[in-house]
Parts: C-alpha cells; sequence; structure tokens
C-alpha cells in the first residue's frame, strides 16, 4: 500500500461525513488565502521589476548594501543577547517557583501577565521616562543632560524585560512536571542537592531550556515596537522592513528584507518544534504523583529569591510609570499633577479607542471558534491536509507581524479581493494572528479528554456539527474562553501587523500611541496607554467574572 | 444492586419500557483493517474475518489486547473503517454510513459519560436527537433508571457515582435507545472482581429478556464463558475459532485457543495407527486411543491438549508420575508432575478429603481418553 493509498484509507471516513469534509475544506481555503497566499505575495514581490518581469535586483540589493547587512548583524546579534539573558532570567524565576519556598510567588504571574495586557512596547516608554534625556532617573536625579537610552543597550534590556516572561512559563511548566522522586532516588544515592540539580535536574529541562531559548528569539527577532520606539540607531530587520516600505515607499526593497526577516523566523520555528519540540523527556500527560517538598534553605533562597525580587520591583515600578506619567504635566521638567493629556485624548482621539474596542470585540468569538474547530480537528481526525493544517496554522505564530502586515496590503489591494482599508483587513489579520494560542490550549486540553466520549455522542446519533457544539466545546470551555480572552487582548494591544493596515477609517489605539512616542508627547501616549491598560482589564476582568459565575476558569498564559 | 435484582425477578415485566427492540443481524464479509504504522510498516489490525452474528444471539470476540477484536467492534460500530470488507447489519450494507446512522449503541470501556451533564441528561441525549416529545423522554429514562436500580440518581454528575452505577448508567443510555444491536467493548474491565461477576450476569439477564442482538469484546475469558451464546477466539487479526463456550474450551481449534482458554497441558505426541473411529497417539510413553476430525497420517507430529482437572491423580494408575511441585490453594491441590520428561499440570479437587502428594512424592495417573483432544503440532 503506498503512501497515497494510506492518506486515501484515511479520508474515507471524512468523505462519508459531509459536515467533516466541507469544514476542513473551509479552513484549508481560509489558511491558504489568509496565511500562505500573503507569505506568497511577499517573497514573489522582491523577484518582480516595476514592470512586471523577473528581477533579482531588489535581492542583490539586500545583500549588497552595507547599510542592510548591518540591520541583519544587529538583529541577530540582539535576538542572541536577548534569548540568552531572558532563558537565563526565566530560568532563575522558574526555579524558584518550582523548587523554592519563597513567599512573593504570586508576583511572578503578575510579571508574566503583564507584557500581555500591555501595548508591546510599555517598557520601551516607561524605560525613556526612566532613563531618556528627561529620564526622572537620568535628568531629574543624576542630571545628566545627553543621556542617550536609545539604542542597542536600551533595546536589550527592555527586550529581556518583555520577553523572559516566556522563558519563566514554558521552564515553570517543565520543572513543575518532574516527578520528585527522581530527585529523591538521586539523594537516596548519595547525592547532593547541587550534584542532583546538575546530573538530574538541567538534563531533564535540557530540551525546555532550548526551546525557550528558540521562543524568544522568535519574539525578539519579530519585536516591532520596542525596535521603533526606542532602538534609536540600532535599527533591526522588523523595523527597517517598515521604514524601508512605508517611510521610503519602497514596497520591492522592503518586501526583499521581509523575506529575510521570515527565513530567520521559520527556521527558528520549524527547529523549535520538529527538532527540539520533540525532544522533551519530561512527560506532559498529567501531574506528577506527588507535590515537591519545597526548599527551605535560607542561602539558597536568598541567591535565588532576591535577584527575582529585584527584577520584578522593578518590572513594577516601570509598569507603574506609565499611568503616573498620564498624570503630570511634563514629565523630566514638570511634575505638577493634571488631568490636560485626558483631555487632549477625550477631545481629539477617541476614534483609536472605540474602532480597537470594536475590532477586537469583533474578532473574538470568531478567533476563539475557529481556534477550537482547527485543535478538534487536528487531535481528533484523520484527513489529507491534517498536517498543512497544523503547520501553517501554527506558522502564524512564527510569522514576523511586519512581515504578514506588509503581505496583507500586498494580497489584498488588488482584485480579486480588495480589503485595505476596510475593518475586514484588520480584524482578519487579528484572527490568523491570534488563533494558534487558542488551538494550543485547546489541542492541550482536548488531548486530556477521553475521545469515547465523543464517541459515544455520536454512537447516540449525533452528527459532526451536534458533537462539537454538544460535547466537544462543552468540554474544553475552558480553553475556549481563554482563547477568547486572549485573542481580545492580543487584538488590543497589537501593532506590528496592524500598522501596516489602519487607514483613515479604521485607526487603532497602539498605533496611536506609537505616533505620539514618535513627537515626543509622552504624556499622551501614556494617558492613551493608560486608558488601553484599562480597557483590557476591564473587558478580562468583566469576562472572568461572569464565566466565573459559570464555574469556567480561564488561563491566560 | 439489590434493586436492580428485584425489579429483574419480581416485578411482571420490569423491561416493558424497552418494547421496540428489533434486534437484527450483524454481519462482516473478509473484512480487513490495515493501519499505517510507525514507520511506514503496515499492522493488519483484523486479516480477512467472515462472521455472522444471529438475531438477538450474544456474541463475545475474546483475545488478547491488540489482537483486532475492538478494531472490528468499531468498524462496526462506524468510528473505524474497514480497508477492504464489508459489514452488513440486517440486510443492509452500512459500510458508508457514519456511527450517527447507524442503529448500534455501544457500553464504553470508560463509560463515556458526558461529565457536563447530568444523568438524565447522559440519558436523554440519544433520545433528544431522535426528537421525542419532552414527556416521553422523561418517561423513558425513568423508566429505564428504575430499571437499572437508579432512581434518584436524575440530577447527580457521572463523577458523583460509584463505578458499578457510572457502567450501569453508560448501559442505561445505551439500551434506551432501543437498538437493533448492541456493542460492548470491554464494559466491565474497569470493575473491581466482585462487581464484575455481578454485572456479567446482570448484563446477560437483561441481554436474554429483551433479546438484542450483543457484540461483547474482552480479554476475560470468564466473562466470554459465563455471558456469550458463542465466542469468537482472535489472534493477530486472524479467528482462531467460532463455538459455543463448551466447544472452545472443550474442542479447541488450535494451540493457541487451548493456551488462550483456560489452563491446558500441551503435550507432545505422535500418531502411530489410524483406525476408523480413532486413532492411536503415544503421549507421555503411553498409547491412547483418541477420536479427532482431523486428517492425519501415522507419523504426524500432534499436540495433545489435556485440562489439569481432567486427571485422575492417585496412589495406583496406569501412568506413574513424580511430584515436582505440591501447592495446597483451598478448594483444590495444584501439582506440578514430571512425566517421561514432560512437565504436566494436574488439580485435585477437594484435597482434604484425598491423599495429598508431596515434592518427591511418586503418583499415578489416571487419564480418561475422552478428555485428550488433538491440535495440529
Amino acid at each position: 500500500m503506498s503512501i497515497i493509498d494510506r492518506q486515501l484509507e484515511e479520508m474515507k471516513k471524512v468523505i462519508r461525513d459531509p459536515i467533516l469534509l466541507v469544514t476542513i475544506i473551509a479552513v484549508i481555503i481560509s489558511l491558504i488565502i489568509f496565511t500562505l497566499w500573503p507569505i506568497y505575495e511577499v517573497l514573489v514581490e522582491g523577484f518582480l521589476a516595476k514592470d512586471g518581469t523577473f528581477t533579482l535586483k531588489y535581492y542583490q540589493d539586500v545583500f549588497r548594501q552595507s547599510e542592510n547587512m548591518r540591520v541583519l548583524g544587529n538583529t541577530l546579534l540582539l535576538g542572541f543577547v536577548v534569548s540568552l539573558f531572558s532563558t537565563a532570567i526565566g530560568f532563575l524565576f522558574a526555579y524558584a517557583d518550582a523548587f523554592i519556598k519563597i513567599r512573593f510567588k504570586r508576583l511572578f504571574n503578575v510579571i508574566a501577565i503583564l507584557p500581555i495586557v500591555s501595548p508591546p512596547f510599555a517598557l520601551a516608554m516607561a524605560f525613556i521616562m526612566l532613563f531618556g534625556q528627561r529620564g526622572f532617573v537620568t535628568y531629574s536625579l543624576l542630571g545628566i543632560k545627553d543621556a542617550n537610552i536609545y539604542g542597542f543597550a536600551g533595546l536589550a534590556t527592555v527586550q529581556v524585560l518583555a520577553f523572559f516572561p516566556t522563558a519563566y512559563l514554558v521552564l515553570a511548566g517543565l520543572l513543575k512536571q518532574i516527578d520528585p522522586s527522581y530527585e529523591e532516588a538521586a539523594r537516596n544515592m548519595g547525592a547532593s542537592r547541587w550534584h542532583i540539580f546538575k546530573t538530574v535536574i538541567l538534563p531533564l529541562v535540557t530540551p525546555g531550556i532550548a526551546n525557550s531559548f528558540l521562543l524568544v528569539f522568535i519574539q525578539t527577532v519579530a519585536d516591532f515596537g520596542n525596535a521603533m520606539v526606542i532602538g534609536g540607531n540600532y535599527t533591526t530587520l522588523a523595523a527597517k522592513v517598515y521604514l524601508q516600505a512605508m517611510g521610503n515607499y519602497d514596497i520591492k526593497g522592503g518586501t526583499a528584507l521581509a523575506t529575510l526577516l521570515l527565513m530567520i523566523s521559520v527556521l527558528m520555528f520549524v527547529v523549535q518544534k520538529y527538532w527540539v519540540g520533540g525532544r522533551s523527556y519530561v512527560t506532559v500527560t498529567g501531574k506528577p504523583s506527588r507535590q515537591r517538598e519545597l526548599i527551605n534553605d535560607p542561602i539558597i533562597s536568598w541567591i535565588v529569591g532576591v535577584p527575582c525580587a529585584l527584577i520584578s520591583l522593578f518590572i513594577l515600578v516601570l509598569y507603574i510609570l506609565i499611568p503616573y506619567g498620564s498624570f503630570v504635566n511634563l514629565w523630566g521638567i514638570d511634575f505638577t499633577p493634571t488631568l490636560k493629556h485626558y483631555g487632549y485624548v477625550l477631545s481629539l482621539g477617541l476614534k483609536p479607542i472605540l474602532d480597537t474596542t470594536y475590532l477586537a470585540l469583533l474578532s473574538m468569538p470568531i478567533t476563539g471558534i475557529m481556534g477550537m474547530v482547527i485543535a478538534f480537528l487536528i487531535v481528533r481526525k484523520q484527513f489529507i491536509g491534517r498536517g498543512m493544517i497544523e503547520f501553517t496554522s501554527m506558522l502564524s505564530m512564527a510569522i514576523p507581524g511586519t512581515v504578514i502586515g506588509m503581505g496583507y496590503i500586498l494580497a489584498y489591494n488588488d482584485e480579486p479581493l480588495v480589503l485595505t482599508g476596510t475593518a475586514t483587513i484588520i480584524v482578519l489579520s487579528f484572527l490568523f494572528r491570534n488563533m494558534p494560542v487558542g488551538i494550543r490550549a485547546g489541542v492541550a486540553s482536548l488531548q486530556q479528554i477521553d475521545p469515547a466520549i465523543e464517541e459515544a455522542a455520536q454512537d447516540l446519533g449525533a452528527n459532526s456539527f451536534k458533537v462539537f457544539t454538544s460535547v466537544t466545546i462543552p468540554l474544553i470551555s475552558s480553553a475556549f474562553f481563554s482563547g477568547l480572552v486572549y485573542s481580545f487582548v492580543r487584538s488590543m494591544t497589537a501593532i506590528s501587523a496592524v500598522i501596516f493596515l489602519v487607514s483613515a477609517s479604521y485607526n487603532l489605539l497602539t498605533v496611536a500611541i506609537m505616533s505620539q512616542v514618535d513627537v515626543g508627547r509622552l504624556g499622551v501616549a501614556a494617558a492613551y496607554s493608560t486608558v488601553l491598560i484599562v480597557i483590557v482589564l476591564a473587558v478580562t476582568g468583566i469576562l472572568k467574572l461572569l464565566l466565573g459565575r459559570m464555574g469556567i476558569k480561564i488561563n491566560m498564559q | 444492586m439489590l434493586a436492580l435484582k428485584e425489579k429483574l425477578t419480581d416485578r411482571g415485566d420490569p423491561l416493558s419500557i424497552i418494547n421496540n427492540i428489533n434486534s437484527k443481524s450483524v454481519a462482516v464479509k473478509n473484512l480487513e483493517k490495515i493501519y499505517a504504522g510507525h514507520n511506514g510498516k503496515q499492522v493488519k489490525a483484523v486479516d480477512t474475518v467472515s462472521l455472522e452474528i444471529k438475531p438477538g444471539e450474544f456474541m463475545t470476540l475474546l483475545g488478547p489486547s491488540g489482537c483486532g477484536k475492538t478494531t472490528i467492534l468499531r468498524m462496526i460500530a462506524g468510528f473505524e473503517t474497514p480497508t477492504r470488507g464489508d459489514i452488513y447489519i440486517g440486510s443492509e450494507r452500512v459500510n458508508s454510513q457514519t456511527p450517527d446512522k447507524r442503529d448500534t449503541a455501544m457500553v464504553f470501556q470508560s463509560y463515556a459519560l458526558f461529565p457536563h451533564l447530568n444523568i438524565f441528561e447522559n440519558i436523554a441525549y440519544g433520545l433528544k436527537i431522535k426528537k421525542l416529545n419532552k414527556t416521553v423522554i422523561k418517561e423513558k429514562v425513568e423508566g429505564i433508571l428504575d430499571l437499572m436500580g437508579l432512581n434518584g440518581m436524575e440530577g447527580r454528575a457521572p463523577n458523583q457515582l460509584s463505578g458499578g452505577q457510572q457502567q450501569r448508567i453508560a448501559l442505561a443510555r445505551a439500551l434506551v435507545m432501543e437498538p437493533s444491536v448492541l456493542l460492548f467493548d470491554e464494559p466491565l474491565s474497569n470493575l473491581d472482581a466482585k462487581l464484575r461477576v455481578y454485572m456479567r450476569s446482570e448484563i446477560r439477564k437483561i441481554q436474554q429478556k429483551i433479546g438484542i442482538t450483543s457484540i461483547y469484546v474482552t480479554h476475560d475469558q470468564a466473562e466470554a464463558m459465563s455471558m456469550s451464546d458463542r465466542v469468537i477466539v482472535m489472534n493477530k487479526g486472524i479467528v482462531e475459532q467460532v463455538g459455543t463456550p463448551d466447544e472452545i474450551y472443550n474442542k479447541p481449534a488450535s494451540r493457541f485457543v487451548a493456551d488462550f482458554i483456560g489452563v491446558a497441558n500441551i503435550l507432545d505426541a505422535e500418531v502411530m495407527a489410524i483406525a476408523q473411529k480413532s486413532i492411536t497417539v503415544k503421549c507421555m510413553d503411553h498409547l491412547f486411543d483418541v477420536s479427532t476430525t482431523l486428517n492425519l497420517q501415522a507419523g504426524d507430529q500432534i499436540k495433545i491438549i489435556l485440562r489439569p482437572e481432567a486427571v485422575q491423580i492417585g496412589e495406583a494408575g496406569k501412568i506413574p508420575v513424580i511430584v515436582e511441585e505440591s501447592v495446597f490453594m483451598g478448594a483444590y491441590q495444584d501439582y506440578k508432575l514430571v512425566v517421561n520428561g514432560q512437565i504436566l499440570m494436574v488439580i485435585d479437587y477437594n484435597p482434604s478429603q484425598k491423599t495429598v502428594f508431596a515434592v518427591g512424592d511418586k503418583a499415578y495417573l489416571t487419564i480418561n481418553e475422552a478428555n485428550l483432544h488433538i491440535v495440529k503440532g
């Protein structure tokens, strides 16, 4: 039996079930149109001359111009340094969380959630407020007149603070899964704590460390907001793509750079998913047999606890600066309390607030449902194209926003599908960029559920649609609603893709904040940011409350 | 449990709520299922199997794990599609029907009760899909709960019930659909030993009263023996034997069946002579006249199946043996004997009233030739 025969064999079940078949086809078509096509447009655009003939000119330019090579070098160096430090700090936090008896662990959760619920460049803004030319520390305290925080050091620090929570969450998950009986066995054979750490714990989480390094690398390379706000002359690829395409109106040069960026991200994604991803020793099924006896040794607690406490405190201070900055007259010069920035926001710029909230709410249910449908197909069904659905839908997590944003304007600017300037294009970008997290949550929770439960429903006469709505969705409701909330939050705080897609008719909050930062109106930017954070917290709070009443817990991580 | 027993014995017709069953036959013809295993190899889970199950019959698919029994059941239910072959329920070929369209109801090994629905909603699930009206549904659910001795449990969540209760809800949920065929996928394997024994007789009683065609998958030979009209013994995707419990125990068709069902001595033997009604075989250095349906010739190397309880051990007899192990098991004495270089397991019931041999003792065996059964070597 050849491979094709085997696949046809698997298709038998699908073909006799029309609802399932139509759903699969619809999902595949939508992924092709809204994920693969834009990427294809980006790849191809750079090979076509203005008159439509084939050319290598733009790609040659990318590698010929020393400026571009410098940008590439910048990007890789930054990715490497940030991933290294983020993974190290993330591991410290994870170790403290999983192994050590310390009191302020709840704070870790807050620290891990803050980067998700705030604009992507919030830390960069706060950093400028502290260490910039008019920074509270540099100017007000130390009296330095020409402090320059823009550049590698500032950007790298901000990114480490923004992205180490990713590493922390990955590693804490793994460390908590390790069965304490391994350590007890080692200790029973006479190993010291340090020896156990070196010979048992570390080898067990090595794949996890590699994994989180790569995940942070992907995030860093794709990070647009911080790079624009605090990167200064240290230009990275993500920023350069935008500057080239939208600043210099050189779309083709921009796409060539975007291709380069895409290659890096996809390479890292493939390595992460298929090489490192499959190497974990730690089983993810179920919980370890017992709770771990936490380390109570004061020396270890101090060595690990103090750095964690200091970093957490620093991050909290940075985030508090944003609302604080929105209430003072002129940051760095005049700290008199005022509401004038909010007045400005109300009089001039209510539109981006309303647009953003409206579009984020609109895309929320679509993202949630589609995420669960795809998770269901991936986990429960065998069919030709399943691998493609899984890969493509998760891929959009790895594609830098600037690349996808560019792809969307290239793909949907002309016939057959003209979407530029519409709300649809923004909602679609929210949908396909935020879906992977919901899919992952759905996949994880479906894998915990006995497939016989869904089979029982079908056996009792429910068709595929009925099984999905009456059994699958209620059983994974927690993942479903987590996906909903996450999608809303991410839509509110997205910038890298949508900055290409906003128009006079639809402007978004993050884009508005960035332009305020750009012109130096930090107070207004801080006010907008505060409003954004308040909306995010309010909506998620209300959802959490409502769902809590229904007995559903949501998990933001 | 008691309640259930009373319901089945005391009331006039306790099964009156299930009055609409139209039991159908099930047939599979040249059924084959090939899986694409890892590393690209194919696994033949089911290899050209043909079966016929009569209306109202209780048929058990018995075999070790991985023998293909569950795959066959799942193909009949519609969860798996055959690679080749046909499946008929009644006279209708159902290959192209999805499980929801087939008139079968399954009791799952894990029970598969819907955790987000209460007991009433669980049992009513399929009835609602049938779009029965609410009062009928209520009547049926209450009736079946009454039958199962679980009245008053309507509002509970599945996880508030014991394993045995969940098991009965799963059965109720399937029965209430009044299917043409009832399918059981190792339904008792998660219960403790005593409850398992109890449930198997309850399931059998209900099945016989209703007369519903039932296909039951298990690896537990005691379940197969005690419940079935007929048993299909499977191994590595093929059918080794189809027969009544008596036939598969006493006339196993193969060495595998003999070994899998109960305990069997499988002894080397040689065909010495062929007579009209029986053949003469040499086994344990003795000659026996054994009847067989196999077509054999003098000089053939064969195996003789001899059950441990079909041998008498005593101080006098035809065959001398040395006792190698002797274990008191309460109801019986368990012997491991050496006879002519071969090991023979023998059990002797009610040992306290008999001579008990110790390790190293010499003893004698008496074997009734009717208890010897030949399979091919």
